[in-house]
């Protein structure tokens, strides 16, 4: 069986849907943090809601960094449930910038389940909150995390292209 | 935690990154001018008798290509206008020498390659057509 091709163009309103979704889980991950705090063996901590919770939204921004936003399951339920009821979106964008968005949620996130099982204080409530802020940021203002976070690590020369032509 | 102190920290982070998302979207698009004496000579970027619109773009960046078509676009319709996009991992050291700290950055260089302005973000092609307009009076001012 072969696997479609992975879209390369999507719908930018799935992307703000799903970035939507994502911030208020995020953020029941926060309260659930702060109410139940670290609990004091490994055992426990493993099983407190908000270290399940976070677990479950590391592993859909790990899936979908690695197998590109379009196959996120809120992406899908957008496509699904609410793209038949819309108008046609004025433009598609690149998938790559959103993708590439999940990917710094994957590390964000997976911190913050580290964190957690070391027993940590407020290391998850950290991790999630700032997940928070850039899922919302997406989701609500069209914020783009690979707008800058990308260009940082150009100059930190962690990327580095070879010079193609200069498109005029 | 005691619940209701939860719902208040819940509550501040909300607040907070909707400070936030304002401020940046404020921020998006708008002209600064810049006051410089320094001319910019970029091996395989030729100057606009009027003025060139250097856009600096990345790879994971949807308003990069938004902007590049604007650009594109106000360049094609005025002349004496010439649009240059770069990429930042392709030139880093021009974007640490510029300072650039989000794509898309535009600089609008005039005649001379002097940075008369710098736009971060999405450009609005009404705000950009209005400085355009003072830079290429101010020239060619200059050379009447």
């Amino acid at each position: 069986m072969s696997r479609p091709p992975r879209p390369t163009r999507i719908d930018p309103r799935g992307a703000r849907f799903t970035a939507s979704v994502t911030a208020v889980l995020l953020l029941v991950t926060v309260a659930l943090g702060l109410l139940g705090g670290v609990a004091p063996t490994l055992a426990d901590r493993a099983l407190q809601p908000a270290f399940l919770l976070l677990v479950v939204l590391a592993a859909i921004f790990v899936w979908s960094a690695a197998a590109g936003i379009a196959r996120n399951p809120w992406s899908a339920l957008f496509r699904r449930l609410i793209r038949p009821r819309l108008a046609p979106p004025a433009e598609l964008e690149d998938a790559a910038p959103p993708t590439f968005a999940q990917g710094v949620g994957a590390l964000v996130t997976l911190v913050g389940v580290v964190l957690h099982l070391s027993g940590v204080p407020y290391g998850l409530v950290a991790a999630a909150s700032a997940a928070f802020v850039a899922a919302f940021l997406n989701g609500a203002f069209g914020y783009c995390l690979g707008c800058q976070l990308y260009l940082l690590l150009v100059r930190a020369g962690l990327v580095r292209r070879s010079p193609s032509t200069i498109r005029a | 935690m005691d619940p209701l102190l939860a719902l208040a920290v819940v509550g501040a982070l909300v607040v907070v990154s909707t400070a936030l998302g304002l401020a940046w979207r404020s921020s998006q698009g708008r002209v600064r001018r810049t006051v410089t004496t320094d001319a910019v000579a970029l091996d395989g970027v030729e100057l606009a008798a009027g003025a060139t619109l250097l856009q600096f773009s990345s790879e994971y960046c949807s308003p990069c290509r938004a902007t590049a078509r604007v650009l594109h676009e106000l360049a094609a319709r005025t002349p004496g206008v010439a649009h240059v996009e770069l990429d930042v991992a392709e030139r880093p050291e021009l974007a640490a020498r510029f300072g650039i700290l989000q794509t898309p950055t535009t600089l609008v260089l005039d005649s001379a390659g002097r940075p008369r302005a710098r736009i971060g973000g999405a450009v609005r092609a009404d705000q950009l057509r209005a400085e355009l307009g003072r830079i290429v009076a101010s020239a060619s001012a200059v050379s009447a």
